[in-house]
């Protein structure tokens, strides 16, 4: 499973995102968007907005922090 | 049954929750999220005993000092009632009934001697043509969270308080330029930050303006404006942060008193008119929205609780 977040450095709910993805030992790769204009276009091609946190999961979008969305997408209970 | 149920987990909620941990009351804290607006709010310079942190980091600093004291912390459950059990006036003292939804969507119900609700404020929106379209295509209203994404853009910032200066401070280290729309003649911020946008040079503050509309394709593209002679302006901006005023969350609870703004109407010792039922921080009518202000209101408001429990329960 490969798990995408696109985040911005000051971001509370990408960081709050972060731990839970730690809390619960999934590993995954962050894209930030500030600091990579090309995260940001793919972010873009990917959503249509603007918004941060995204969560690319196996090609499937979360926008938002949207707990029970990404536990279900995870395979978590 | 807890003795204590806190709703909201920000500075009133976990300083409350600290308080009725060393009381060791029996009870736990519900809430949609850990630190609220506070984990919004960029920068902070004004928490006695730390010279500077931000809001994601004090809102991680209450959560760990929460947990120090072995505070348990239920987050992603939405609270949708809270009901007295028994009538309000006997002998007993009243009993609270709280229940909401889970963030799956299934329900819950709690019950609990007393309540203190904790579950501050969202952010105003301007009721504008193309505002609930491009929200998240180029309208915001958290600069914080994406301010970063408009990187050599111009952009406009909406308001004219506090949270609005600082959203034009952080965005003109960002952006290529920042308007400042202020439907008043002047602002009601610090003066500290009044100044720092006064100064910079990549913001300009356009005074007596009222945001009228928000144009775009699938992003936004532009704001349009009027100025206090009633003559419309187009500004060209690709980001709009809203930052207008916040509204209590205060809309779950029937029979509680509210103020004309919805504002939970509470006295000096956090009482609600529903006697058991206490409330804290920004979602009540005390003054003036401040971080320090919420931390010692909960806690104020807990010593209330105590009070109460040994009276009437």
């Amino acid at each position: 499973m490969i798990v995408k977040i696109y985040t911005t450095p000051t971001c509370a709910y990408c960081h709050a995102e972060k731990e839970f993805f730690k809390e619960n030992n999934i590993a995954f790769q962050e894209r930030d968007v500030f600091a990579d204009a090309a995260a940001r276009q793919e972010m873009i091609d990917k959503t249509g907005q603007l918004g941060v946190p995204v969560t690319d999961i196996d090609g499937k979008i979360v926008v938002g922090f949207d707990k029970s969305k990404i536990k279900e997408l995870l395979g978590l209970k | 049954m807890y003795d204590l149920i806190i709703i909201g987990a920000s500075a009133a909620g976990i300083s409350a929750s600290i308080y009725a941990a060393r009381r060791r009351l029996n009870f736990k804290i519900i809430t949609a999220d850990i630190g609220g607006e506070v984990a919004t709010s960029g920068e902070i310079e004004n928490w006695p005993g730390v010279i500077h942190t931000n809001g994601i980091d004090l809102a991680d600093q209450f959560r760990k000092h929460a947990e120090a004291n072995k505070v348990v912390i239920e987050s992603d459950k939405w609270v949708g009632d809270i009901k007295p059990a028994r009538p309000a006036g006997g002998k007993e003292g009243n009993i609270f009934v709280v229940s909401g939804k889970n963030s799956g969507g299934s329900v819950f119900e709690e019950k609990a001697k007393t309540v203190l609700v904790a579950t501050g404020v969202h952010p105003r929106q301007l009721t504008i043509p193309g505002e609930k379209e491009f929200k998240n295509k180029g309208v915001s209203y958290c600069t914080v969270c994406d301010g970063p994404l408009f990187g050599g853009q111009a952009v406009a910032v909406v308001g004219g308080g506090n949270s609005a200066l600082e959203s034009a401070i952080m965005l003109a280290d960002i952006a290529s330029c920042v308007y400042v729309i202020n439907k008043n003649a002047y602002f009601k911020g610090e003066k500290v930050l009044i100044d720092k946008v006064s100064k910079n040079s990549k913001v300009e503050i356009i005074y007596e303006a009222k945001t009228q509309n928000i144009l775009g394709d699938n992003f936004v593209n532009a704001l349009e404006y009027q100025d206090k002679s009633d003559q419309m302006h187009k500004l060209n901006v690709k980001g709009i942060f809203v930052h207008i005023g916040q509204i209590p969350n205060s809309g779950f609870i029937p029979g509680i008193e509210l103020d004309e703004v919805k504002q939970i109407k509470v006295n000096m010792r956090g009482e609600t008119n529903m006697p058991g039922l206490y409330a804290a921080g920004d979602v009540t009518n005390i003054p003036y929205k401040q971080i320090v202000i919420a931390a010692g209101q909960g806690v104020a408001a807990l010593l209330s609780v105590v009070d109460y429990l040994n009276r009437n329960h």
